[in-house]
């Protein structure tokens, strides 16, 4: 048994040897006698690319959205359109750059429109009552701070119970939305501060359209920019982005590659917590008008725009423009249906269409 | 830290003088206790930088509580880990790194979602900055380390490559990636766990080439595999493992494939066979041309009545999958199984049942027990629809009388039929499994796995029950990689390769090594 193997043994020792004498010369001292292996990748098809980057999926949807009412309604094409649009998104889309972090590290958060309910209608009446000139700087910090708390709270439970993100959430909505009706109010204000009414009228960029009318731009949508750049660079170019990336690819495999759980934990669900909070204030100033039962229930219309900019509802995956663009895809939804006389209650059959849709077609690809 | 840096300023590849060669490990006495097992006994092991060594040893050794230590997934129990001279009660996944031990595991760890760039070169990244995550990172870098290490073990290093998500790669590829990752991380020692199960022979030898490039830098590799004659290919020390004990350490080279193989099972001396002598019945089940996709191909056998027929193969072979489409789990997608000479379909589980097929499966906590409910409860759940009386409604007094009965055949150990299965031994579980099956009066039985995780006594009396359940006449498929299991119990045993069967052997005219060798030879 031995003879028979001893001289094979010898032989590729021997051979080794060999090769990174000849070699060490030319190549660098790692890579004497590896040959190479083919990586038999497979072929990047139309699928594939399609699978890579879901968000043209998403695009497309929104094409044949435009196509189909601009045809039923011409005025549909025209800047005041897309200045709608952008400033009913705003709010959304924070929530939504939110949702993405929360759901590429695999979790969910059901609670971030309780947190912005909490946050708004609580720092607004404090600020009406102790400080009505307070400015708006100010008032847009504390609702980012009070977000990031209630949110730390999220990724506290989250790890230390292990438990599902989803239940966790789900507990804090109710507890978040209890103690506002509870303890803060149950009337909504029209007469909110002064500075945070002035900043809702900023108009960014305006013109007059052919009826007369001003079209308007609001500035917060700078915050949806801001907050989209932020997130992508968070998400993309920090080892923190890396993580959340590496924890919703696999919390086990990520663990034992060092990364640091709690850390991902409570960074994912405070920064959903700090956009959730400057969501609530904006959208204060943008209506005018603090409402302790608006926002929550909409929790659902957010996650499924992420879904439909591609991001998967196990997690690891989704980018900052798909999250982008579903948000315009639900947005338009919503609003243009009006345009072209479509009752609204066939908005909710529409997206749960679409989102069907997408959800056979990404399902498909990777069964595969 | 100092210590380390100062090794790593040393050219690795230099020979040290003698006076200042330390190891670059010592596992000093490690005890590990999981609930009722005692997995490591006060191992102690030494290894030397720019060594191979081969960890050897059976199912449930060790092997792997060993790694999960070494790697700081698990703290030691008691003992402690020397990392050049520096000692350690525990370790964690992080320290492990820093001190450059990577682990490419069974299961790669790799990252799904990302690039294989990521995968390669941000372990690296985190570990060199103590894990933290509030900075950026430089991707020019992460690319240059990436390309790096990917050509070092034979993958391309360019930017469409490294851009490549592991998943969308072959288990081939990703094995080199996973690899190619230990060294962006200037590994000091590498442990592979099984890395060639599913590598070609062109693979295995590029990997061979890669591990003896590392040890010329000096890495040392603690190699884990069932092929023993990859790890004579490689050479180095091989290091043997049984009951959580080192039985031996030493050049692979002195030690024969029979030495090995006897070091390993050690267990000559219960050679006793409680299988007597069988009289042959009639075939009770005819399997011919079994087919699932990618898991068993053109599998045929034929079962006797009172025949204890085993099954066995490596993890890789198609055994379990086999196990599970005769039970119906997953069924097969292609040949036929006649019962008793008609044709029957084995869809479901259910299928499975009416024919009067049992399946004791392997993860009995999982797939088999109901672990809150009562015995009784667990005994008659084959068999419920017979209990019904005529309102629908379960008969309580014969359930009752059947429980009691089967605990008192299969001498289950349980003050009352009503207690908890949880409540009871493996062993005791596993016959309470065994005893829902008797409660059918079946034609056939798969037992897979019977005895993992049970204790010798309890083995004991588990294959004089399978002996006298043959001799009822029904038919008995044991499938099992308990080779000394096998050869005690079985008439025939059917070895699996690669999802067909290979090999038919009569257990009576066949020793322990031999069998261990014919699992283990490449020949398929």
């Amino acid at each position: 048994m031995n003879s028979r193997i001893q001289p094979r043994m010898n032989s590729s020792i021997d051979s080794s040897n060999d090769a990174s004498n000849d070699s060490s010369s030319r190549q660098t001292m790692t890579t004497p006698n590896v040959v190479e292996v083919a990586p038999s990748v497979e072929p990047q098809g139309l699928r594939m690319r399609l699978a890579r980057n879901p968000e043209w999926f998403t695009v497309a949807l929104i094409v044949v959205t435009c196509l189909i009412v601009g045809a039923i309604n011409p005025r549909f094409f025209q800047f005041a359109t897309l200045f709608d649009l952008l400033h009913s998104a705003t709010t959304m889309s924070l929530f939504a750059l939110g949702t993405l972090v929360v759901l590429a590290s695999g979790g969910i958060d059901v609670s971030f429109t309780a947190i912005a309910a909490l946050t708004m209608y609580g720092i607004t009446k404090a600020v009406f009552a102790w400080w009505p000139d307070a400015p708006f700087a100010l008032i847009l910090v504390t609702g980012a701070l009070g977000g990031v708390l209630l949110g730390v709270v999220n990724g506290l439970l989250v790890h230390r119970l292990k438990a599902p993100s989803l239940i966790v959430t789900i507990g804090t909505q109710y507890l978040y939305r209890g103690l506002l009706l509870t303890f803060i109010g149950t009337t909504f204000f029209m007469n909110i501060p002064h500075s945070m009414d002035h900043f809702g009228r900023i108009p960014l960029f305006f013109y007059h359209t052919a009826d007369g009318l001003r079209a308007v731009l609001p500035a917060s949508v700078l915050a949806l920019v801001a907050t989209a750049l932020v997130t992508w660079w968070l998400l993309n170019r920090t080892m923190m982005g890396r993580g959340v990336y590496a924890m919703g690819g696999s919390l086990a495999i990520a663990e034992r590659l060092g990364y640091n759980l709690r850390a991902i934990h409570l960074f994912v669900f405070g920064y959903t917590g700090m956009l959730a909070g400057i969501a609530g204030i904006l959208h204060v100033s943008n209506n005018r008008l603090a409402n302790p039962f608006d926002l929550v229930g909409s929790e659902l219309d957010v996650i499924a725009a992420v879904i439909l900019g591609g991001a998967r509802i196990t997690g690891g995956t989704g980018t900052v423009a798909g999250t982008l663009l579903g948000v315009v895809l639900v947005t338009l939804i919503k609003s243009v249906l009006i345009l072209v006389g479509v009752p609204s209650t066939w908005q909710k059959v529409i997206i749960g269409a679409f989102i069907l849709l997408a959800g056979t077609l990404f399902a498909l690809q990777r069964k595969r | 830290m100092m210590n380390q840096e100062d090794q790593a300023s040393r050219p690795p590849a230099q020979p040290v003088p003698a006076h200042s060669v330390q190891p670059f490990l010592q596992v000093v006495g490690v005890h590990k206790r999981f609930t009722g097992v005692h997995a490591l006994r006060g191992v102690s092991l030494s290894f030397e930088r720019g060594q191979i060594y081969h960890l050897l040893g059976e199912n449930g050794c060790g092997k792997s509580t060993l790694i999960k230590i070494i790697s700081g997934a698990q703290p030691p129990d008691e003992g402690q880990l020397v990392i050049e001279g520096v000692a350690h009660a525990r370790l964690s996944a992080l320290e492990a790194l820093a001190a450059g031990i990577e682990t490419v595991y069974q299961d790669l760890s790799l990252l799904p979602n990302m690039s294989v760039a990521e995968n390669v070169a941000l372990t690296a990244e985190l570990a060199t900055h103590e894990g933290r995550l509030a900075r950026t990172f430089d991707r020019r870098v992460l690319a240059a380390t990436a390309a790096r290490a990917l050509e070092a073990v034979g993958l391309p290093g360019n930017a469409e490559f490294q851009a490549t998500l592991i998943e969308q790669l072959p288990l081939a590829t990703r094995q080199l990636v996973a690899i190619a990752r230990a060294i962006a991380s200037e590994a000091k020692f590498v442990i592979m766990d099984e890395p060639t199960t599913s590598l070609t022979q062109k693979e295995v030898d590029n990997l061979i080439a890669v591990l003896a490039n590392l040890r010329a830098q000096g890495v040392t590799v603690l190699f884990v595999s069932h092929k023993l004659d990859e790890c004579y290919a490689i050479g180095g020390e091989v290091i043997v493992l049984r009951d959580g004990q080192k039985m031996a350490q030493g050049p692979i080279a002195q030690f024969t494939k029979a030495q090995i193989s006897e070091l390993m099972t050690g267990r000559h001396l219960s050679n006793e066979r409680y299988r007597e002598s069988a009289h042959a019945q009639d075939v009770v089940l005819d399997v011919r041309g079994f087919t699932r996709a990618g898991q068993f191909s053109d599998v045929s056998f034929k079962l006797h009545g009172g025949e204890i027929l085993g099954v066995t193969g490596l993890l890789d072979s198609g055994r379990n999958e086999l196990a599970r489409a005769l039970a119906g789990v997953a069924p097969a997608q292609a040949g036929e199984v006649l019962l008793d000479g008609k044709p029957i379909a084995l869809r479901t589980p259910s299928d499975a049942k009416r024919h009067r097929i049992g399946y004791v499966p392997e993860d009995r906590l999982n797939e088999g027990l109901f672990l809150d409910k009562p015995i009784r409860d667990n005994v008659i759940t084959a068999m419920i629809s017979s209990l019904r009386d005529r309102f629908g409604q379960i008969d309580r007094v014969r359930a009752q009388a059947l429980a009691e009965q089967t605990v008192k055949d299969l001498q289950i150990a349980t003050p009352g039929v009503d207690k908890p299965v949880q409540s009871l031994s493996g062993g005791n579980q596993q016959r309470v499994l065994i005893g829902r099956w008797l409660a059918i009066d079946p034609r056939v039985l798969i037992l897979h796995g019977p005895t993992v995780g049970v204790d010798v006594g309890s083995k004991d009396i588990i294959y004089r029950i399978m002996q006298r359940l043959s001799q009822r006449g029904i038919g008995i498929i044991l499938i099992s990689d308990d080779l000394p299991e096998l050869l005690q119990n079985c008439d025939r045993i059917l070895m699996m390769k690669k999802g067909r069967v290979a090999a038919e052997y009569r257990a009576d005219q066949l020793g322990e090594a031999d069998l261990y060798h014919a699992l283990l030879s490449e020949a398929a």
